[in-house]
């Protein structure tokens, strides 16, 4: 219970430093001096400092909204799988519902776009509503496919599972069902190739649009879920598609897996570094790709065996 | 000639249930009603018959009742004629109600030998001596599904629940098309028992079909009336999807499956009441302090009607299927159902199943979407009219029957298994076996997939969570002492006005530019530019406008064919005598010809001849010279 609840901290503070980690990685290739890793924390303290400023034509659902945004997410916390041997976890907590809960905190998130009566919330809102339409169907098929060949749809016990073990006659639709899972964890963390992080131009702005107008606590409340988001996804691609380690004692297996964490964490700054960002409605074909390979692997499990 | 048996007492009470707090909301409806006593008169026929039709034991009485419920609705649509389009829509659900009741009647005619007042029992023993049962389903299909509004016959719903006064539309939308539901279940199960697999392949196809093409269509609407309306048919798809698992386990012999997916699918039944019910609640609110049914009117109401804002904010998060709403529940029993489908050994069919999966979870994605874009262009942002600055929150009888039905909403989250328990009597008494004992294994906490390796999902703990975290922060947030200033919205240095925020047409727009190829809108986009340039202009003006394939392709197609055949009908009817002596001539020669033709060796020469000949005498003698 205790490594349970240890984990659950560890996993929540280790978020902003991943996204600084991958911010840094960027700098590093780019050839620039890149931040230090804590930015997140020093962001986080400064804007914890400032006052909020609320606009005026804004509602109710402003002042409740961010709080909304980042509770799902806390819940999801505690239904990933386990990154240790032996501690306790919610075993059955299905895809379905994490996907769910996901979707809720997207949904009072473009709530909040378009409550300050700007053309930018409405802006993200619109693109993050189509986004997020796309990925639902590949996430709830690339998710099936994987428990499918853990054998069981509650994704902690498919964790466990997968890193007992493997599923080596399966490799085939494992690798498709990977690909897919990593081009949503792209697609909703809001990653280069849909969406740049980084820019405040209204041509790329998805998520940013949504929450220009939010400042001081609120807008430190939207940056940890948007943190907490991203760690999320990456424990779950480390879970169920990088599946060892686990197996290990206590520490070593805790350091495997934020070491897994921050091997994502690079891949994404590689691909971030190498891709240009897609126009909005090219996006559809990525996330297409995500569903054919969702299917595919589908499809492999099913008919091949494989 | 009635019977109470639980599956009719399921439906009793989920009338019952949608009509008190309609009763409320209709009472404080009323003074803004002309005609109120053929109002009220068609009002309680509406609802008694409802009654009638879920209790009556044979043909006769059923269809009796089936038949007063679609003539008061139909009147109840016609309550308010102020506009040419909403006799136009009285006509079509006019031809439509029909069209299904001439297939329900061949359906009772042949399974009861023309003896009308025989019971359910006894019909099962003469349709099972039926020669050909799929054409007895197809019926039943055709009966129910154009009142339901499944694919294709779904095309009246936009057109008759908008017109319709808020409160009929609730009833229409919220219970009507679920009267619909229960036949479904009362005949498939009473009197065709033993079903092919293609039955249910058929009704999942439909309903797979449906939820996609409702939600589409609901996306691309600025009618908020007509949106929900196309939300229904997405609703009544995701029903059929569960009916139709249901139906394919149990010709499988998952027997316990097949009792999880019909659950799962009344279910729904019963979550599409509440919600839709209320959403048609405040969207007539919105609808009566504003005027207007076009959501490019709205905005900012959430200031001036914050009651009506919430309960369609709770509607809203339970009809996008988002945890831990009562939607999601059963739309979460719906997919574990279909990813039960692993176990079935038929390959082609488990490939099929996934396709359904995958319109099931878009439908639930453009759900979201669809319902951000309502939400948020209703109640959010600055006021797009005149008529939205100064609305108020209705009265409140209204208001008690939308708080009413919120309540609704949340009592079917909150007492999930109670409401699991009844439906799982109510299969066992159509003779399916029970499952209550698996879903719920270890008290009401932990709700389970009946799958092996299913998932669980435990609703109560996820809403007590949710809350718990959130009141948690917003408790700190209030102890923490933020300084709060308020100011106007950043907009680049300019000021935010009504015309500079996003409307529904542009919040759909990336979605319907996706869909282009199915929507096919027509768009109207007028300029005035300035000295030539094309990107400087004084004044613009951007309509769009989807009409539905389905309307295209089916009804208008049939439509023209008709017309194309009166067109030579008339043409044939009014020739003048020397005309009709040439007919005859004609028509003489091409006997003598043919006969010519078929009983002596076949030549193409003298045929090539004949046909010359045929062709010169039909244009010197019929069609004449072009004037």
């Amino acid at each position: 219970m205790i490594l349970y609840l240890f984990s659950i901290v560890l996993l929540a503070l280790i978020a902003p430093i991943l996204l600084s980690y991958i911010k840094a990685t960027k700098m590093v290739l780019l050839f620039k001096r890149p931040i230090s890793v804590f930015q997140g924390y020093r962001n986080f303290a400064k804007l914890m400092h400032k006052e909020t400023i609320i606009s005026e034509e804004t509602s109710a659902i402003t002042t409740y909204a961010p709080f909304l945004v980042l509770s799902p997410l806390i819940v999801t916390m505690f239904f990933l799988p386990p990154i240790v041997h032996g501690g306790y976890y919610v075993s059955f907590v299905d895809a379905f519902t994490i996907t769910g809960l996901i979707s809720l905190s997207t949904f009072f998130l473009m709530l909040l776009g378009l409550d300050s009566a700007s053309a930018f919330g409405g802006i993200g809102s619109s693109r993050e509503a189509f986004i997020s339409a796309l990925v639902e169907p590949a996430m709830v098929l690339t998710l099936f496919s994987i428990s499918l060949m853990a054998g069981n749809l509650g994704m902690g016990q498919a964790g466990v599972n997968l890193a007992e073990h493997f599923p080596k006659e399966h490799m085939a639709s494992f690798l498709f069902a990977g690909i897919s899972f990593f081009i949503l964890l792209i697609a909703e963390n809001g990653r280069i190739p849909i969406d740049n992080p980084e820019t405040h131009l209204e041509l790329t702005m998805v998520h940013e649009a949504m929450i220009l107008d939010l400042s001081g606590v609120y807008l430190a409340i939207i940056e940890t879920a948007a943190s907490i988001k991203f760690v999320i996804f990456a424990s779950l691609f480390a879970s169920l598609f990088i599946p060892f380690g686990i197996e290990f004692s206590a520490p070593i297996a805790i350091l495997i897996f934020i070491a897994k964490l921050f091997l994502i964490a690079t891949l994404v700054a590689f691909l971030e570094v190498n891709t240009a960002k897609l126009r909005l409605f090219k996006i559809p074909n990525l996330l297409g790709l995500a569903i054919v390979f969702a299917f595919l692997s589908l499809i492999t499990f099913y008919v091949l065996g494989a | 000639m009635f019977q109470f048996d639980t599956l009719s007492l399921i439906f009793v009470a989920l009338i019952i249930l949608a009509t008190i707090p309609n009763l409320f909301y209709s009472s404080g409806y009323l003074p803004h009603i002309e005609r109120k006593i053929h109002y009220q008169l068609h009002y309680f026929t509406f609802i008694f018959s409802m009654l009638g039709v879920v209790v009556s034991a044979n043909a006769l009485v059923f269809l009796f009742f089936w038949e007063l419920m679609s003539l008061t609705s139909w009147q109840l649509i016609l309550t308010e004629v102020k506009e040419k389009s909403t006799i136009k829509a009285a006509r079509f659900y006019f031809l439509m109600t029909h069209f299904g009741f001439i297939f329900l009647l061949l359906f009772f005619l042949i399974v009861t030998d023309g003896n009308l007042d025989i019971s359910f029992v006894d019909m099962k023993l003469i349709a099972s001596h039926f020669a050909y049962p799929t054409m007895l389903f197809f019926f039943l299909l055709l009966g129910f599904l154009s009142k339901a509004g499944a694919v294709p016959l779904h095309v009246w719903l936009p057109y008759a629940h908008p017109e319709a006064p808020s409160p009929v539309s609730a009833l229409m939308s919220g219970v009507m098309l679920k009267v619909a539901i229960y036949g479904m279940f009362r005949f498939l199960f009473d009197v065709l028992y033993p079903w092919p697999l293609e039955w249910g392949i058929t009704i999942l196809t439909l309903g797979a079909l449906s939820s996609l093409v409702g939600v589409l269509y609901a996306l691309s609407e600025h009618d908020i009336k007509a949106l929900l309306a196309n939300h229904s048919i997405e609703n009544i798809g995701i029903i059929l999807i569960g009916f139709g698992m249901g139906m394919i386990f149990d010709t499988l012999g998952f027997h316990i499956l097949s009792t999880f997916s019909f659950i799962a699918a009344l279910f729904h039944t019963f979550n599409h009441m509440s919600f839709k019910s209320l959403l048609f609640m405040s969207a007539g609110a919105v609808l009566h302090q504003t005027h207007t049914k076009n959501m490019e009117k709205y905005g900012g109401l959430i200031k001036a009607m914050p009651v009506t804002a919430l309960t369609f904010l709770i509607a809203a998060i339970s009809i996008s299927a988002l945890p831990p709403s009562n939607g999601f529940l059963s739309e979460w029993m719906i997919f574990q159902s279909m990813l039960s489908s692993s176990h079935i050994e038929n390959i082609s069919l488990k490939l099929s199943i996934l396709f359904a999966i995958f319109a099931l979870a878009m439908t639930g994605g453009l759900a979201i979407a669809c319902f951000v874009k309502a939400y948020g262009i209703t109640f959010l942002g600055l006021h797009r009219s005149t008529n939205a600055k100064y609305a108020h929150e209705v009265n409140f009888l209204m208001k008690s029957g939308m708080v009413l039905m919120a309540f609704i909403v949340i009592s079917l989250m909150l007492f999930t298994p109670f409401y699991i328990e009844w439906f799982d009597k109510a299969l066992i008494g159509l003779g399916h076996a029970s499952v209550y004992a698996k879903i719920f294994p270890d008290g009401i906490w932990n709700m389970h997939s009946i799958g092996i390796n299913g998932g669980i999902v435990s609703p109560l703990i996820l809403l007590f969570s949710l809350l718990g975290i959130t009141l948690l922060m917003m408790f700190s947030y209030k102890v923490f002492g933020v300084k709060t200033r308020i100011h106007n919205s950043w907009a680049c240095g300019y000021k935010t006005s009504p015309k500079t925020q996003y409307t529904a047409t542009g919040f759909a727009g990336p979605i319907r530019r996706f869909f282009n190829w199915l929507y096919k809108p027509n768009e109207h986009f007028i300029k005035q530019t300035i000295a030539g340039h094309e990107t400087k202009f004084s004044s613009s003006h951007y309509k769009v406008h989807v009409k539905p394939l389905f309307e295209k392709v089916f009804y208008e197609s049939v439509t023209n064919v008709i017309n194309f055949i009166s067109y030579w009908v008339y043409r044939l009817a009014h020739f003048e005598q020397l005309h009709y002596a040439a007919m005859i001539f004609n028509i003489m020669l091409m006997v003598l010809f043919s006969y010519r033709v078929f009983s002596n060796e076949f030549s193409w020469a003298t045929f090539v001849l004949e046909f010359i000949v045929m062709m010169v005498s039909i244009k010197i003698l019929l069609i004449g010279d072009k004037k």
